[in-house]
């Protein structure tokens, strides 16, 4: 915003910066230096998977040059060998011999991708439930709120397993798809709690007196007003999916390693040769997420504070 | 009181019959059974209807539900959980009855029964370290708030609550279970070159000849799993603690009794202690579903042979008797939890209002 001077000569000008809620919010969110932090962790991360693999000298499935032992040693290299190892830094896998370094900053981008694609779509389905639940009350929403019910007091993780297997076949698409629509009920639920108490506002009985249609009351006149705490639990379930995404490509049911590396399969397919000492080789995928989980939980954190000041403790 | 309770039931009766539904359709998605031979050049499209015909397969869908609830077959609504022999077996889930695992043909009442021990003995272990450990370090840390230890519970809190719980796991058999160390075992719940597996009639025969011994065998194939499930929970858990501490030393009447002289410690124990208590009983008992339905994460991870490693197996097997048994025992549990927590809140809590 620009000063917005007098056009009259004075000794002294005032300065009058007027800032809407969202530029206050961002004014909150610079000085909480926790959150920053974790802003600049989850973006380091989002550059790595956006450009890390064009600057990386190996293709993500391309097997430089096989070796029988790690150079220097008599070790089998078929095992993998270990990090600073010939211009690999963090080492190579087991069996395809891939340069692990990689494999992970190739992973980034599907892991990343599911992530917010997933939590974003999930949001979008919960906010359109929920605000058509809490808006129109009645049958509806009983409706509504039964099918959220029975959704939440199913064991979440079971159910998208048994999904990503049947409908799965590695294909991350279907995997964010499957974890979008049965992840929306949380926020549904969150959304229609807003929209109980906002509707009773006096603006929406103003738009409804001048003849406002009902989905554009809901979608351009409450949702706004409840956009905060949406905000705040879509970026911490960014962190969920992540996680989610990860456990589910571990056990075989989530994205193909033959054809698309993710942080998931890259610590299925390490899981065989742990028990042969192979440390660098789990170890590496997971602080992958570790960093970019504990990022966004960071921004969540400040995030909520930013947007809701009141929420402080 | 007694009014609200059963206010509370009765409105969880629709919610438990759209869970059948819904874990009823969850298994058909996956497809006719009977598909499975039709790529079979040797059987033909009689014996394909034979089968189908024999399972119910070609029944219309409802009838399949209903049939599958124990309603519209021919025996009586009564709860019977007799063996097979005696009548019970397949009669429906009404009749506590979840049919036969496609896998190995053993009743899934069976199967589920004997992965309930092992589950309880992993889940209730860590459940109870971890939630005495979440409230005394809540506790102690909203008492001494902006100390050492407050700060590190907090660092401590952040990081449990982004590890991947199967990560953790990983890490821990990477340096603790493999060469150098070896300090704890990676998998299973005993060790197979001295016991016989857990579970089996030989194995309590030899838990009657050397009970010292398995117990300590049991209880080292116990530390990783239960250290896994109880460093990522004890995160949340303690903050959540600590918050509720916070709020309760903030109040009045803890002023008050300051003001009165009554001792530091009384202060902290009997005026804020109880109060701050009461939405962590709530938060607690809403993770008992989790002693039942197990840690699918961390079995998974060590080879535990418990109900959630068992979903894994039979979802590998695509077994859906024992799928779905699995998945109604869980969904069932956490809405009687809730049930549970609520009717609890609203007698520890005299203040709330029953409507």
């Amino acid at each position: 915003m620009t000063p917005t001077a007098s056009d009259a000569p004075a000794d002294f000008e005032v300065a009058l910066v007027s800032l809407n809620q969202w530029q206050l919010a961002w004014r909150r969110f610079r000085r909480h230096k926790l959150a920053m932090f974790g802003a600049g962790l989850f973006l380091t991360f989002v550059a790595i998977a956006a450009f890390g693999p064009f600057i990386l000298p190996y293709e993500a499935t391309n097997v430089p040059y096989p070796l029988k032992f790690c150079p220097g040693t008599t070790i089998s290299a078929n095992l993998g060998c270990p990090p600073f190892n010939d211009g690999h830094i963090l080492g190579t896998v087991g069996g395809t011999q891939e340069d692990l370094l990689t494999l992970v900053v190739n992973g980034a981008r599907l892991s990343l991708t599911i992530g917010i694609g997933a939590a974003a779509f999930a949001s979008v389905l919960g906010a359109i439930v929920g605000g058509i639940s809490g808006y129109f009350g009645g049958w509806v929403d009983t409706i509504l709120m039964r099918i959220v019910d029975v959704l939440l007091s199913m064991p979440l993780l079971f159910v998208i397993i048994v999904f990503a297997k049947v409908f799965g076949y590695g294909d991350w698409r279907v995997i964010l798809l499957v974890f979008a629509l049965l992840g929306w009920p949380g926020i549904a639920r969150l959304v229609r709690s807003l929209f109980l108490t906002l509707r009773t506002e006096v603006f929406v009985d103003a738009a409804r007196a001048v003849g406002v249609s009902d989905l554009r009351i809901i979608f351009r006149h409450i949702l706004p007003n409840a956009m905060s705490p949406i905000i705040v639990v879509t970026t911490l379930s960014v962190a969920a999916f992540i996680v989610t995404e990860a456990f589910v490509s571990y056990i075989g049911y989530g994205v193909n390693a033959a054809y698309n590396p993710t942080w998931g399969n890259i610590l299925s397919n390490a899981q065989n040769d742990i028990l042969v000492g192979n440390w660098w080789w789990p170890l590496f995928p997971g602080l992958a997420i570790v960093l970019t989980v504990l990022g966004i939980n960071f921004m969540g954190d400040g995030l909520r504070d930013a947007l809701d000041p009141r929420s402080r403790e | 009181m007694i009014k609200y309770v059963v206010r509370r039931m009765i409105q969880a009766i629709p919610v438990l019959f759209l869970i059948t539904v819904f874990t009823f359709l969850l298994m058909h998605v996956q497809g006719n059974p009977a598909q499975r031979f039709a790529q079979n050049a040797r059987v033909t499209q009689a014996q394909i209807a034979a089968f189908e015909h024999r399972w119910g397969l070609d029944d219309p869908l409802p009838l399949q539900y209903c049939k599958w609830l124990g309603v519209c077959g021919d025996k009586p609504i009564v709860v019977n959980v007799l063996p097979p022999a005696l009548g019970g077996g397949d009669n429906g889930i009404l009749h506590g009855d979840f049919g036969y695992s496609v896998f190995d043909g053993r009743l899934v009442t069976d199967v589920i029964a004997q992965r309930m021990l092992p589950t309880l003995i992993l889940t209730v272990t860590a459940y109870l370290i971890w939630v005495t450990i979440a409230i005394l370090a809540g506790v102690y840390a909203a008492v001494k708030r902006y100390s050492l230890f407050d700060s590190g519970l907090t660092i401590f809190n952040y990081v449990g609550y982004s590890l991947p719980t199967f990560w953790l796991g990983l890490m821990l058999i990477t340096f603790l279970s493999v060469p150098p160390l070896r300090w704890f075992p990676a998998s299973g719940m005993n060790d197979p070159y001295t016991t016989p597996a857990f579970g089996t009639d030989s194995y309590w025969v030899f838990f009657g000849q050397n009970p010292f011994f398995a117990i300590f065998d049991l209880g080292r194939h116990l530390v990783l799993p239960v250290l896994t499930l109880v460093t990522v929970s004890i995160a949340g858990d303690s903050r959540f603690v600590r918050s509720s501490m916070l709020d309760s030393l903030n109040q009045d009447y803890v002023k008050t009794a300051r003001a009165k002289g009554v001792p530091e410690r009384r202060v902290v124990l009997r005026h804020a202690l109880r109060n701050a208590l009461l939405p962590v009983i709530t938060n607690v008992g809403l993770e008992i579903p989790f002693l039942f339905s197990g840690a699918i994460v961390t079995e998974t991870i060590f080879a535990w042979p418990g109900m959630g490693r068992q979903f894994i197996e039979s979802v590998g097997h695509t077994d859906y008797p024992v799928l779905m048994g699995i998945l109604l025992i869980a969904a069932v549990s956490i809405v009687f939890a809730n049930l549970l927590a609520d009717v609890l809140y609203a007698v520890v809590d005299p203040r709330v209002k029953y409507d």
